[in-house]
């Protein structure tokens, strides 16, 4: 058994690099990190088949890449989706897409356009993780918990004391949303209970209306609103952090463009700066890639005339409706949600993915970070991060597949010309 | 692979040659001695009567990294505007994207290859940002590039400022750093400016002590201006100072250059750091002060950062900076961004009109500046794109630098208030084609340190640019005949006909590792990742091509 520690852990977008690994023959198993998500998604055992599948049969991989190229190169409404890899697998999947005009989305999208599509239309003014941990004084939380989804969120970037907000340190607020019990443990005395009383009102995009109109000064000052907004203006450095994928109702980006019209107002006289997350399985890092590859984010296709962006169309639960053929990269997590379609479907997923039903061609790939090194990007879109290599189980990487099927694809338009001459 | 490119003139300057008529081969990806009679070239290009030059390089270009892919999503419209197919090419497809002052990465090295350049260098690559823009770097085709590390807002070098840390700390923890993020050489923004803003400081004069430290803008200047140089990095301090875009602001740019004390310094898009207040609107060109300061510092070299007339976006380091312009966003939209104890980011959306005052001034401040710098060796073509226009504007204002006429009616369209606050309309210098050739390539390759490239003598690397010689400087630049980049033929008559790829320079100029033990437990107790996973190791550049190492020459200073 040998010990590895400070592993960098891609899943859910937190990037922490603090995860120790045991290995033996038999696979590889974390130490309690703290971290569901780790605990879960780092245990791998090395008998795992690696054969690919056709109709649920194994076929040898050449035979599948042939398999795949059949499928794709006679597509007429391709989709390649899921997009869950890394930064050289979302490229790759942007080159396939390009070349055989597929349209791409990432499976987790959702929860980064509510927040895009504020960015796109108004701008923002946003910080990063190590600010928050160095710098705020003050934590609005708005919404449900974050640590939901980014489990070590408060751990790691609230509760070591701040650097730079001499020795007052720092008071976290929950508006719209109640803390996980585990948060509460975490954050201790931190935690702000006593401060707003939001009474019956759950309702996010009201409650964010109601603090920007106190903050206007419009708001009687014994309402509890009135405090939290003097609390923001006294604070130094406040950062307002949302999870926007679990925001529900309807108008999610309303609560967004709320949110990012305060943190203005409050940082025209103060420090205050908002901290949007969302991110698991590398999507900030797939729109990163597809936004430098074609100048546009997530929800992008190819035509004729080159890339071309829908956010609406090109969403994959719309997509998938209609797409022929559709190619799911999931490298992270051995699970798939359903993919209602009525086309044929290739996956390229971890060999322990249990699917239903079994899809037309299976691909088992490794996942970055623990099968092949590979980049990821952190939810807070500055950092990207190079998640390495813990064992090698025979699985290809999801560039290496798509590498293969687009020289596959050189082949044929070869074979097409010379045809043709 | 042997090829001759048969009768051409040769503007070559780093080689003293002047438009010479000279036959010139190319041996696979390197120029090459001409091999003697009976030598049967692969391939002969009859280039009688063009010019032949080395491909151009741009030493201030922001092509890659966390602000671009930010600045793209702001300027949505434009690149639903401008969408481009790939073009075929053989078995590929090159070229696709989107975008004019912030295209995509085959774009961008599109554009670029199209026009000449073979080189391009992204001159504001934060730290915690370096590994994406190394990514985006190797994701554009064709050109070379390289990354500017930006240092001096960074919460690790003002503690050891203010800290009494020494001048020998300074430069392990800087040579560490671009080490780390494989780096060709260190940039300033608004030094201490971008850290004051996040303690709430609206604006930062050079000799006003920053919150927290204590520190001023003149001492992270000298600091950082004193390590380049001990250093022995090729390139000096890359400097964009305090003030930018303030009337009155030449005043500050004239005291950084004292600030700097002998030390070499490169002051960038000084465009933007030469306004005086003169005038009824305050506003006024600053250019004449500026350049003769500038003419008579050989330790100084300079880009201009010109602006051109159009839509395009700002973006940059200096938040404090463009917190003040956001106002003037057009569209109405903007975004700000803190980041890891390291720097932070504003873009901002700007269309720059030539009816408005303020604009023509600076479209005039530049072009003055260009013809007032009486050294073509210490100044360099830029637009500082995106944010005084994109690159693809460069044979426009080629053809203003060479085309006394051209440029004295562009000046009668602008703002009739303009041109009595500068001396444009009285200047009668016309660039040669020599000056344009030291400029844009013998300089830059000069100034970064690259040996091997800007120049056609034999070893260097076979990039080249033929153009014809047109009386239309617009037309002749925007087109060449024929690119080569590392010996391939890539651009012919304007098109794109193969693909090719450029590499990544970096510098690395030995540190003592006893700063490592400082630097990870910062990396532990603030950053919040153990320091290993922030280290960008050779495999990670280009795909596992690694980095070209450019030698340093340390300075021991007693």
């Amino acid at each position: 058994m040998t010990f590895h520690p400070d592993i960098l852990c891609p899943f859910c977008g937190l990037g922490c690099g603090d995860i120790g690994i045991d290995r033996d023959p038999s696979g590889i198993a974390p130490r309690p990190s703290g971290c569901p998500q780790a605990d879960r998604l780092f245990r791998r055992s090395m008998a795992v088949p690696t054969d690919a599948r056709l109709g649920g049969a194994a076929i040898s991989m050449d035979d599948a890449i042939a398999e795949a190229v059949r499928l794709l190169g006679s597509s007429r409404a391709p989709l390649i989706a899921g997009l869950a890899t890394d930064v050289d697998g979302v490229l790759a999947a942007l080159s396939l897409a390009e070349r055989i005009g597929a349209t791409v989305d990432h499976e987790r999208s959702d929860a980064l356009f509510r927040n895009l599509s504020v960015l796109r239309r108004f701008g923002w003014s946003v910080t990063t993780l190590a600010e928050l941990r160095n710098r705020c004084d003050l934590v609005l939380v708005v919404g449900p918990d974050p640590a939901a989804a980014f489990p070590r969120l408060w751990e790691r970037w609230v509760v070591p004391e701040p650097a730079f907000a001499d020795g007052n340190g720092r008071s976290v607020v929950f508006l719209g949303g109640a803390p996980l019990p585990e948060t509460v443990r975490c954050l201790g005395g931190r935690l702000e209970t006593s401060g707003v009383d939001t009474g019956a009102e759950t309702d996010l995009a009201t409650l964010v209306g109601r603090l920007r109109t106190a903050l206007a000064g419009r708001l009687a000052n014994d309402d509890p609103m009135a405090a939290l907004a003097a609390r923001l203006r006294s604070a130094r450095y406040a950062v307002v952090v949302w999870a926007a994928g679990l925001f529900e109702g309807p108008q999610p980006d309303l609560i967004v463009e709320g949110l990012v019209r305060l943190i203005r107002t409050v940082d025209g006289t103060t420090r205050c700066a908002g901290l949007p997350l969302s991110g698991a399985d590398n999507l900030i890092g797939a729109n990163q890639a597809c936004g430098w590859r074609t100048g546009f984010p997530l929800r992008t296709g190819f035509d004729g005339g080159g890339p071309l962006h829908d956010p609406e169309r090109f969403d994959w639960r719309t997509r998938l409706r209609d797409a022929d053929v559709t190619l799911w990269i999931s490298a992270f997590r051995p699970e798939t949600p359903p993919l209602a379609t009525g086309g044929s479907v290739i996956m390229l997923a971890p060999p322990e993915t249990s699917v239903a039903p079994e899809p037309a061609l299976f691909i088992p790939v490794g996942t970055p970070g623990i099968d092949h090194p590979g980049d990821v990007f952190r939810a807070d879109s500055v950092v990207a991060l190079h998640a390495g290599a813990l064992i090698d189980r025979g699985l290809p990487s999801v560039a290496g597949v798509i590498d293969r099927m687009l020289a596959a694809l050189g082949q044929n338009a070869r074979t097409r010309e010379a045809a043709g001459c | 692979m042997l090829t001759k490119l048969a009768g051409g003139r040769l503007f070559d300057p780093a080689n003293g040659r002047h438009g010479e008529v000279a036959d010139l081969w190319l041996r696979d990806d390197r120029i090459a001695a001409d091999p003697g009679p009976g030598a049967t070239p692969d391939a002969v290009h009859d280039v009688t009567g063009k010019v032949v030059m080395a491909g151009a390089i741009d030493i201030h270009s922001h092509i890659a990294g966390g602000k671009v892919n930010l600045a793209r999503l702001l300027m949505g419209e434009e690149h639903d505007r401008h969408r481009f197919a790939g073009h075929a090419c053989g078995h590929d497809r090159i070229g696709g994207g989107s975008g004019i002052a912030t295209p995509s990465t085959h774009t961008t090295g599109a554009r670029y290859i199209e026009m000449g350049f073979t080189a391009a260098f992204e001159p504001a690559m934060l730290g915690s940002n370096a590994r994406h823009a190394h990514l985006e770097m190797s994701d554009i085709p064709y050109i070379d590039t390289g990354g500017y590390l930006v240092l001096g807002n960074d919460d690790f070098l003002l503690d050891l400022i203010a800290t009494n840390a020494g001048q020998a700390a300074v430069n392990d923890y800087v040579a560490w750093m671009l080490t780390a993020t494989q780096s060709l050489a260190v940039k300033v923004v608004n030094p201490g400016g971008i850290n004051a803003f996040k303690f709430n400081a609206r604006s930062l004069d050079l000799d006003e002590a920053g919150p927290h430290y204590g520190v001023t803008p003149r001492n992270v200047l000298t600091v950082l201006a004193r390590a380049v140089y001990e250093l022995g990095l090729p390139h000096p301090l890359h400097v964009h100072g305090c003030n930018l875009g303030v009337p009155g602001n030449v005043a500050t740019t004239l005291d950084t250059i004292q600030a700097a004390s002998g030390l070499p310094m490169h002051m960038t898009h000084i465009q933007f750091h030469s306004y005086d207040t003169a005038g009824d609107r305050k506003f006024s060109s600053g250019a004449a002060a500026l350049a003769e300061a500038v003419n008579r510092t050989p330790t100084l070299s300079v880009d201009i950062g010109q602006v051109m007339f159009g839509q395009t976006v700002t973006a940059s380091a200096d938040t404090m900076a463009q917190r003040h312009t956001a106002p003037l966003a057009h569209p109405r939209k903007w975004l700000a961004m803190d980041i890891e104890c390291d720097a932070g980011c504003g873009v901002v959306p700007f269309r720059y009109r030539d009816t408005s005052y303020v604009n023509a001034l600076q479209w005039a401040i530049g072009l003055e500046l260009f013809l007032l710098l009486d050294d073509p060796w210490r100044v360099f073509l830029t637009t500082d794109h995106p944010n005084g226009a994109p690159f693809t504007f460069y044979p426009e204002l080629i053809r203003l630098l060479m085309d006394r006429d051209y440029r004295l009616a562009k000046l009668a369209e602008i703002h009739p208030d303009a041109p009595a606050h500068t001396t444009l309309g009285s200047i009668t210098r016309e660039y040669t084609l020599a000056e344009i050739a030291i400029m844009t390539r013998a300089a830059p390759a000069r100034i970064l340190g690259l040996a091997d490239r800007g120049h056609l003598a034999p070893g260097a690397s076979a990039d080249i640019t033929v153009y014809s010689d047109l009386p239309d400087r617009r037309a002749m630049f925007e087109r060449p005949d024929l690119v080569f980049k590392s010996g391939r033929l890539v651009v012919r008559d304007g098109v794109l006909v193969a693909m090719a790829q450029g590499c990544t320079h970096v510098v690395r100029p030995g540190f003592d590792d006893l700063i490592e033990r400082r630097i990870a437990r910062h990396f532990d107790e603030r950053l919040g990742l153990p320091i290993k996973h922030f280290r960008i190791q050779d495999a990670e550049i280009r795909h596992g091509a690694g980095p070209q190492l450019h030698p340093c020459r340390r300075r021991e200073v007693p």
